[in-house]
């Protein structure tokens, strides 16, 4: 009964796991390019959570998802506009990488300088605590709403670029960026709007991660890994497979600990790179 | 006047082998200290240029091959119970077995897959290190093995060994470059599809690339922290020392042999202006640096060694190939196409 719980823990987590990475999934599949910046604003859409809660007390911790990922979402399309932009057409894939590395360095230690290097959290009083039975089972409310609230994210994401002009112009733009100029779309602005989309559903992923689990400045790099791990897993640029590759390494992750209480994230990363070694073009791909 | 010309490179080469050899003499402690780290950097920075500016291969976890090496040594060192430097070979051994290793699977990643998929193995073992009690866990280890070497030669030891493994860098990656195998890496480089159908082993001559690449950082990983006489997983898989490989190499010029040198004399001077003179604290000069960085990317992609060789006399470590004078009259104009000129960040190869 303890590993069926494992388990269902682990799809829950998961389905967290799978929020962290399909921002990142978004920009690969659309341009191509890796943010190794993507952990840091996960990171930093956390400590703005802890600010925010600062100023506004009453307010429920859930309840500031929505301005973080207002601010996160024009950030995002900062950051693209500014600086990755420039490089994007560049034929060179590297440049980009080490564009956003050498951001990743910049955030993460102004955020050990301006917050500190402590480890923080994000307090969700009662509902943290809150659990209910279904079939037999202790599950927490929170990892539930959790869960919803991703899958909920994912659909709305699936049908905004299925079932819309604007996910019509995006998908084009990924297809082809030069043919797209001919009818009058400008690529870097379509690209400015997927980053700060990216970064949108990153900062729910990392409000939602500080109520469940600790961070600090330099919690960066394990998100990304997470997310990078998650992207690969689920097959490159497809969502719902993102959304599996999360689950595959939350259970993952949660049974290991079960096995082997000090072990972290090491099972997790085991599993990906097993799972590289031997599918990859990752373990749920569907050409779309 | 041509005879004079002759012998200058090698009465420079002579002087500067007498002030390297004098120099623990010469200067304190901590000056002495200061070089030998700059030393060991230019050779990890000399590593990751071969890799990212020459092999098309950019690994974000080279800091696992500088942890392996010191705990290699460390581990060699006090099993055996003798002085570190005896068995300081044995730490690029190990990077280069498990490079290899490592290598196998890890090619199947491109581009910046291959960049976080080095990464995570790198954390794997980290963590497998810290999990593990016989190698000192989460505290690290000491290295008592030390007191077997005279007090007063360590620090002067520490600094020659440094200089000779920053020499072997610099000479080793330009002789490697010089030959068969540098070609192919460089050609692979400009045009991967053209140098497959003409027969170059592009799997083969990556491979080759990455073991010397984790050799070289095992080596000054080991004595790096031979230095410090104490090794912990977090300061030796410390994603900083990628960082700094990567800072370096940048702001010098990536794919050239002159820009790591270039890039240590500045990192190392911003550092200490940063950190002496202005009194800031580690993360300012790390944010610094990594502003630097993105500036260069963006407006500079091929660093800073190509503005200054011209004043500077030129190349002096050049790998590029002139074709016969036969083939330069048959190929007449388009002979640029021969130079194996560094492809840079952003830039194609014609632009220059």
């Amino acid at each position: 009964m303890i590993w069926v719980e494992t388990i269902v823990n682990g799809i829950l987590y998961g389905g967290l796991y799978g929020l962290l990475g399909v921002g990142l999934a978004l920009i690969v599949g659309v341009m191509r390019v890796v943010n190794l910046s993507h952990g840091e604003f996960i990171v930093l859409s956390a400590f703005m959570g802890v600010s925010l809660v600062g100023v506004f007390p009453w307010l429920h911790p859930l309840a500031l998802i929505l301005p973080v990922a207002a601010i996160a979402f024009g950030l995002g399309m900062a950051l693209q506009a500014v600086l990755i932009n420039r490089v994007v057409t560049r034929p060179d894939p590297f440049a980009a990488i080490l564009l956003t590395f050498g951001v990743a360095v910049v955030m993460r230690n102004l955020m050990v300088e301006v917050y500190g290097a402590d480890l923080r959290h994000l307090q969700a009083g009662r509902l943290a605590q809150a659990s209910t039975g279904i079939g037999g089972l202790q599950v927490g409310v929170l990892p539930l709403l959790i869960l919803g609230l991703s899958v909920a994210l994912f659909t709305a994401l699936q049908l905004l670029l299925t079932r819309t002009r604007f996910g019509r112009i995006v998908r084009a733009t990924a297809d082809n960026r030069d043919v797209v100029r001919l009818m009058g779309v400008n690529p870097g602005r379509v690209y400015n709007l997927v980053m700060g989309l990216s970064l949108a559903l990153a900062s729910v992923a990392g409000m939602l991660l500080a109520i469940r689990a600790s961070f600090s400045p330099y919690s960066g790099v394990e998100r990304l890994l997470v997310a990078f791990e998650v992207v690969v897993l689920g097959g490159l640029g497809t969502f719902w497979g993102a959304m599996l590759g999360g689950i595959t390494l939350g259970v993952a992750e949660l049974v290991g600990l079960r096995l082997d209480p000090n072990a972290g994230p090491l099972y997790a990363h085991l599993l990906f790179l097993v799972g590289v070694l031997l599918r990859p073009n990752g373990l749920f791909r569907v050409r779309t | 006047m041509t005879a004079v010309r002759a012998c200058l490179p090698w009465s420079i080469a002579a002087l500067g082998g007498a002030a390297l050899v004098a120099a623990p003499w010469l200067m304190g402690e901590g000056a002495l200290r200061f070089l030998s780290e700059a030393m060991l950097m230019l050779a990890m920075a000399e590593m990751w240029n071969l890799l990212a500016g020459y092999a098309g291969l950019v690994s974000m976890g080279q800091q696992v091959f500088v942890g392996l090496g010191a705990y290699g040594l460390f581990f060699a060192s006090i099993s055996l119970n003798v002085a570190p430097f005896w068995v300081l070979p044995l730490a690029p051994l190990l990077c280069a077995g498990v490079a290899a290793i490592v290598a196998l699977f890890m090619f199947r990643l491109r581009e910046a897959y291959f960049a976080i998929g080095t990464w995570v193995f790198s954390e794997i073992v980290s963590l497998l290190v810290s999990k593990t009690d016989r190698l000192g866990g989460e505290r690290g280890v000491g290295l008592p093995t030390a007191r077997l070497i005279d007090p007063r030669w360590l620090e002067p030891m520490t600094f020659w060994i440094s200089a000779a493994i920053a020499l072997a860098a610099v000479i080793g990656t330009y002789a490697l470059l010089r030959s068969r195998v540098g070609l192919g890496l460089m050609t692979v480089r400009d045009n991967d599809m053209a140098a497959a159908s003409i027969g170059v082993d592009v799997w083969r001559n990556r491979f080759i690339a990455f073991v010397i690449a984790a050799a070289g950082c095992g080596l000054a990983g080991a004595v790096s922290f031979t230095a410090t006489l104490y090794v912990a997983p977090g300061f030796a898989f410390d994603p900083n020392w990628v960082v700094a490989m990567m800072i370096i190499v940048i702001i010098g010029g990536i794919g050239t042999l002159e820009g790591p040198i270039v890039g240590v004399i500045i990192y190392f001077t911003l550092r200490e202006a940063l950190t002496v003179v202005f009194g800031l604290s580690a993360g300012w000069y790390l944010i610094g640096l990594g502003s630097v960085a993105i500036v260069a990317i963006l407006f500079e992609p091929d660093g800073l060694w190509p503005l200054i060789r011209g004043p500077l006399g030129g190349d002096w470590l050049s790998v590029r190939r002139e074709p016969p004078a036969a083939a330069r009259i048959a190929a007449a104009a388009p002979a640029g196409e021969m130079r194996s000129s560094p492809s840079g960040l952003g830039a194609t190869p014609s632009d220059r």
